[in-house]
Order: C-alpha cells, then structure tokens, then sequence
C-alpha cells in the first residue's frame, strides 16, 4: 500500500517535471551535441535530469553511442556500408585503359 | 624453392590484377564518403595512378589494400578541397530534416516522444552488431536517402572519427552548422535502424 502511495507520488513527479523541463525534441539536440563537445553546465543539469525521468531519451542516448562504437569499430572495413555499389564495366574499362597506358 | 615467393620482390605490380582484387573495394570505401559514383570513379581511378608511380615507396611496407586505402584518403581529400575551390558553398546549410512528426503535436505534451517513433530497448551491443553482415546492409541502405553532404559528415565523424574542426574544414562548413546535420543524420538513421532492423524478428 505505501508502495503504491510512492509510486502514485513519483509518478506525479516525474510527470510534473517531464512538463517543465525541456522537450525531448530539445533534450535529444542536446545529446547529439553531447557526443560533439561538453556541454555547458546547465544544460548538462537538464540534460540529466530530463534522462532521469525519460526512458525513451535514455534509449536515444543509448542508441547513439551503441551506433558510433559500431560505425568505429567498422573502421577499414566500412566499405560494407556500401554493400551494394560496385564499379560499373564502363568504369572499369576505363581505369583498365588509363592504367595499362599510364606511365 | 628458388621462387621468391613475397609479394613485395615483385618489382612491377600488374595494374590489371590491382583492379580485380582492389577496385571494387577502393570504390565502395570512396562511394561512402563522397556520395556520387562518378567522384568516387575518378578517386579510385587516381589512386590507382599515383600508387602504379609510387610503388617503389611501398614494396613490401604492410598489405597492399591497406596502402592503397592511405592513397585513397588523400584523393577523397583532393575531392573536398576541389569541389570548395569550384563552387564554394554559402554558410547556410539548410538540408535535411529535423523530423517533426517523430514528436508529439499536442498542447500538453508538444515536443515529446509520439509513441511510435519512440525509441525502445534493442537489447543488441555494438560488438554483437559488428558480426552481422546483414546490419551493415541496413545501416548503408538507411543512410542513403540523406542529402549527400550529411551522410558525408556522418561517415568522417562515426565511421572514421575525424575531429569536428577537421570535418567542418573539409566541407567548408561552420561547427554549428556540422552539428545540426549530425544531429538529423542521427535522428534519420537512428529510427530507420529501429523500423528496418531491431523491430524485425532476427
């Protein structure tokens, strides 16, 4: 019964909190921008606590760097992310030409 | 037994296998960072060039791809450098979109998550993701539909870890400006990933 009464309680809280803090719209900007510098202290207390109460910002955040360690982590190999290109005949041909009259 | 038998003894590489073994690769590398077939053709084509007079350089100094991946860089590098000298670009970079119809419209909770573009849990770590083959697919296809100078950024910046500084003077761009497109680049492809990747059963 208390629980319910704590979860009833913050629940309010965070409600109330999620209607003044900054958007997620603005919150998920400014975790962008995170990952490009640091940010300015009160955005970082905004920022903090907008992810305390927003699980789906802290999923955002999440994503963003699983999807950068990955991308790294390709590193020489990144030619996969264009899995579908390949030279074109004409363009083959061509460097072939050049190639064996060059020099 | 009196064959040499390291690739590096051979003083004159035959351009023809260079292109078979190398070409396609050199131009998938290129085509991801500069978004356009033909500047990407001409990279490679370049690259080739200058290795084919430089070899003596290499002979034998690490793998051949490798080598020719370094020639690549400066020729993608050329490109950038070109393209700002032909046709400078204004500072006002307005493409791409900031994907209003991701969040909510309403009085109450205007400007947070519409629940169904809401991120969830994709319970994946990046090193299991590396594995897969198939992601790569997706994440390439995903960042195809961005406008060219966006995903050119994104790719320096996740893929290959240049500094901010260090992209924003290759595209001729402000930081402000680089930050915005990241972030569309992000918010893109974060949610393309989510639909075409994580909600399928795999």
């Amino acid at each position: 019964m208390n629980m319910g009464l704590y979860d009833k309680a913050s629940h309010h809280v965070r409600y109330w909190l999620l209607r003044r803090l900054p958007t997620c719209q603005q919150t998920v900007a400014k975790l962008s921008e995170s990952m490009e510098h640091r940010l300015t202290l009160s955005d970082r207390i905004r920022v903090q606590v907008h992810l305390w109460i927003c699980a789906w910002c802290q999923w955002y955040f999440e994503h963003l760097h699983v999807m950068r360690t990955a991308a790294r982590a390709k590193g020489d190999e990144s030619s996969d992310l264009a899995p579908r290109s390949t030279l074109s005949d004409e363009a083959r041909e061509r460097i072939r030409r050049k190639l064996a009259g060059g020099t | 037994m009196t064959e040499a038998t390291g690739k590096a003894a051979d003083p004159s590489p035959d351009p023809g296998v260079w292109l078979d073994q190398h070409g396609d690769y050199l131009f998938k590398y290129a085509v991801v960072r500069l978004r356009d077939d033909t500047a990407a053709e001409d990279a490679v084509q370049e690259t080739f060039l200058a290795a084919l007079k430089a070899y003596e350089n290499f002979q034998g100094r690490g793998s051949e791809r490798t080598w020719l991946v370094g020639i690549l860089k400066h020729k993608i590098i050329d490109h950038f450098r070109r393209v700002k000298r032909e046709a400078p670009i204004g500072e006002d970079v307005d493409e791409g979109s900031d994907h209003p119809e991701f969040f909510e419209r309403t009085d109450q909770w205007t400007g947070h998550w519409h629940t169904e573009h809401a991120p969830s849990d994709w319970h994946a770590t990046p090193e299991q993701l590396v594995e897969r083959a198939d992601f790569w697919l997706v994440f390439g296809d995903c960042l195809s539909p961005l406008p060219q100078r966006t995903a050119s950024a994104f790719t320096f910046r996740e893929v290959d870890g240049l500094t901010s500084e260090e992209i924003c003077e290759l595209l001729s761009i402000s930081v402000n400006n680089l930050w915005v497109m990241l972030h569309r680049a992000r918010l893109h492809l974060r949610n393309c990933l989510e639909i075409n990747w994580f909600k399928r059963d795999r």
